[in-house]
């Protein structure tokens, strides 16, 4: 079966700007594919080129089987696209708006039922279709985005930074609505630059940074996640020897432990963990915890601390990532003389 | 698919406000000045005061044909008012693409089932219908006013000033187009449009000053259709084409722009 999603070798520049650098991508059927990287790695771009919004410099690209570049309206017909930067102008009412697009991008003949699923949807997110779209809050605009780009029951989805502007309510909306689009059959190819919203939708993750992949894979066999913070107030010990006891526990580091301001006479203690928490949670267990937050880093601080700066030299440095990318051996036209 | 032109459309349906606005000004502006030719055009006074202005200004205006109902309503409407009020329409209207494309528009429009020739094309079928529409109406008024005002002009010469109008200010918008589809700025759009417009027009001054300027003509779109007075002697049926044609060209060179880069994001 050949993958929904076939990017080879994909490069990108901007005059002396190279804004991907021989980017390889697979997206297989049915799944959901999450690409994740701090801003500016090159998300957009490479999903603006599966549209033929922008072309490739170099590099080939399929998607459904077709070129972008030759498979025109049609293809994209088979595709729902949210954009990165979502702006919806004009006096327009939203169901104007998806009445213009289902009749653009809906199957052949009517476009009633493809409206119809346009008002579930709606009704779902909350959002007033009878407004006109400027006069819409940023999150209710989102809404209208998502609407467009899911209505017509595409078979791929290439969603850049869904979730952007939305409520956390409707963040799981969204992600409910990713599930029943896989379990339908649809292809779902999303961006983000929030891991967790990854980790809870995507079957396989490929982590971009400054135009390379630095790593892909599925999502638990990424390290990514693997960085966390703590902060935790226990009662009936005193900082001193807390401090001691933390320091002991694997992988923790920056262990600050000082007494709590109020009279409780619990001990606050903050920490960074790398790799398993479990020895954290067992060590934890002989105290009376009276507060505790575990909280991811964000992303940016995780691809930066796990996948260094990615220059040509150091983007194949991780010690124990999972699927690392080979060096690409294949020939490649002398184009390796782009590098550096 | 199975829809009809749905990018021209809907941009008949979103400018039909702008496009009533625009109406009404061009109602307003004859019905200010082409009751005014019994009272002025043929009066004594007036000629005495033309006669008084500088010959250089006098032509430039194209006050030198004022004492006739031709002379007046062209001095007045198609080679002043009204070529003002299309050219500003047309250079508008004719940054719709760029509009968009700035406007973040584009990107989602182009990402469902609309070819980039479509939409360039569409675009620009819209301008032209809702030109044509003016250059109609303006035509009607004249028409209309034809008996009240005295201007005892030819019907069938309506009906040429007002092609050689809509055809200049469509190729001003098609050089608009043009401009905002190869470069998706709107500030070339309109810089492109207008400049074109208004170059026209002072190569058309410029000519009329002396017979070694006269080959400015021949760059001078404005001079193109109004180098002959359509009114009073008919309209120039080759400059009429050419301008059409030059208006066709740079509408199907804006969709080839298009097509060929990359959008702005």
């Amino acid at each position: 079966m050949t993958d929904t999603i076939e990017v080879s070798a994909l490069h990108k520049r901007y005059g002396h700007n190279v804004a991907l650098h021989e980017l390889d991508l697979r997206v297989r059927p049915g799944t959901v594919f999450g690409l994740i990287g701090p801003n500016g790695a090159g998300k957009t771009t490479t999903l603006r080129t599966l549209l033929d919004i922008i072309r490739p410099s170099s590099g080939t690209v399929r998607v459904l089987g077709e070129d972008p570049r030759r498979g025109g309206p049609a293809l994209r017909r088979r595709i729902g696209y949210v954009p990165g930067e979502l702006h919806l102008e004009g006096r327009a009412s939203g169901h104007r708006l998806l009445a213009f697009y289902a009749e653009v991008s809906g199957s052949t003949g009517s476009s009633g039922p493809v409206l119809g699923t346009a008002r579930d949807l709606a009704d779902r997110l909350g959002v007033d279709l009878n407004r006109p779209v400027r006069t819409l809050s940023k999150g209710n605009k989102q809404k209208v985005g998502l609407i467009q780009a899911f209505m017509h029951r595409p078979e791929l989805l290439i969603l850049d930074e869904p979730t952007s502007g939305l409520d956390p309510l409707m963040q799981r909306e969204f992600l409910a609505m990713v599930r029943e689009a896989r379990d339908a059959g649809q292809t779902v190819l999303l961006s983000s630059h929030v891991l967790s919203e990854i980790q809870q939708t995507a079957d396989e993750v490929a982590v971009l940074a400054a135009g390379r992949i630095v790593a892909d894979g599925d999502v638990a066999s990424l390290r990514l996640g693997s960085v966390r913070r703590i902060r935790v107030r226990i009662g009936g010990a005193d900082a001193a020897a807390a401090h001691a006891a933390f320091e002991r526990i694997p992988g923790i580091a920056g262990v600050d432990a000082s007494s709590a301001a109020d009279a409780s006479g619990g001990v606050q203690v903050a920490a960074t963990i790398e790799g398993a928490i479990d020895p954290f949670v067992k060590a934890l267990a002989q105290y009376e915890v009276q507060d505790l937050t575990v909280e991811e880093p964000d992303l940016e601080e995780s691809v930066l601390r796990l996948y260094g700066n990615p220059s040509p030299a150091s983007a194949t440095a991780p010690t124990s990532a999972p699927t690392r990318r080979p060096r690409r051996s294949r020939g490649r036209d002398g184009r390796e003389g782009d590098r550096g | 698919m199975g829809s009809i032109l749905p990018v021209f459309r809907r941009s008949i349906r979103e400018s039909w406000r702008s496009v009533l606005g625009w109406t009404i000004g061009i109602a307003a502006v004859l019905s200010l000045y082409l009751p005014l030719y019994p009272s002025l055009g043929g009066s004594d006074q007036l000629q005495g005061l033309i006669d008084a202005m500088p010959k250089q200004l006098v032509e430039t205006l194209g006050y030198d044909q004022i004492a006739s109902g031709a002379g007046y309503t062209e001095s007045t409407f198609y080679g002043l008012m009204g070529f003002l009020l299309l050219t500003i329409t047309a250079v508008l209207w004719g940054s719709a693409l760029a509009a968009a494309e700035e406007g973040g528009r584009a990107e989602l429009d182009l990402a469902h089932g609309i070819g980039r020739s479509q939409y360039a094309l569409e675009t620009a079928l819209s301008v032209l219908v809702r030109l044509l529409w003016l250059g109609a109406f303006a035509g009607l008024v004249i028409w209309a006013m034809n008996g009240p005002a005295e201007l005892e002009l030819e019907p069938v010469r309506i009906i040429g000033a007002s092609a050689a109008l809509t055809g200049l200010a469509f190729l001003t918008a098609a050089a608009a187009l043009l401009a905002g589809a190869a470069t998706g700025r709107r500030a070339w759009a309109t810089g492109i449009g207008a400049g074109i417009a208004v170059l026209g027009y002072i190569l058309h001054a410029l000519a009329k000053q002396s017979s070694d300027l006269e080959w400015l003509n021949a760059v001078s779109p404005y001079s193109w259709v109004f180098g002959q007075s359509p009114l009073a002697e008919g309209v120039d049926l080759g400059g009429l084409a050419l301008t059409w044609g030059v208006g066709l060209v740079l509408a199907a060179a804006s969709a080839l722009a298009l097509r060929g880069r990359d959008l702005r994001g």
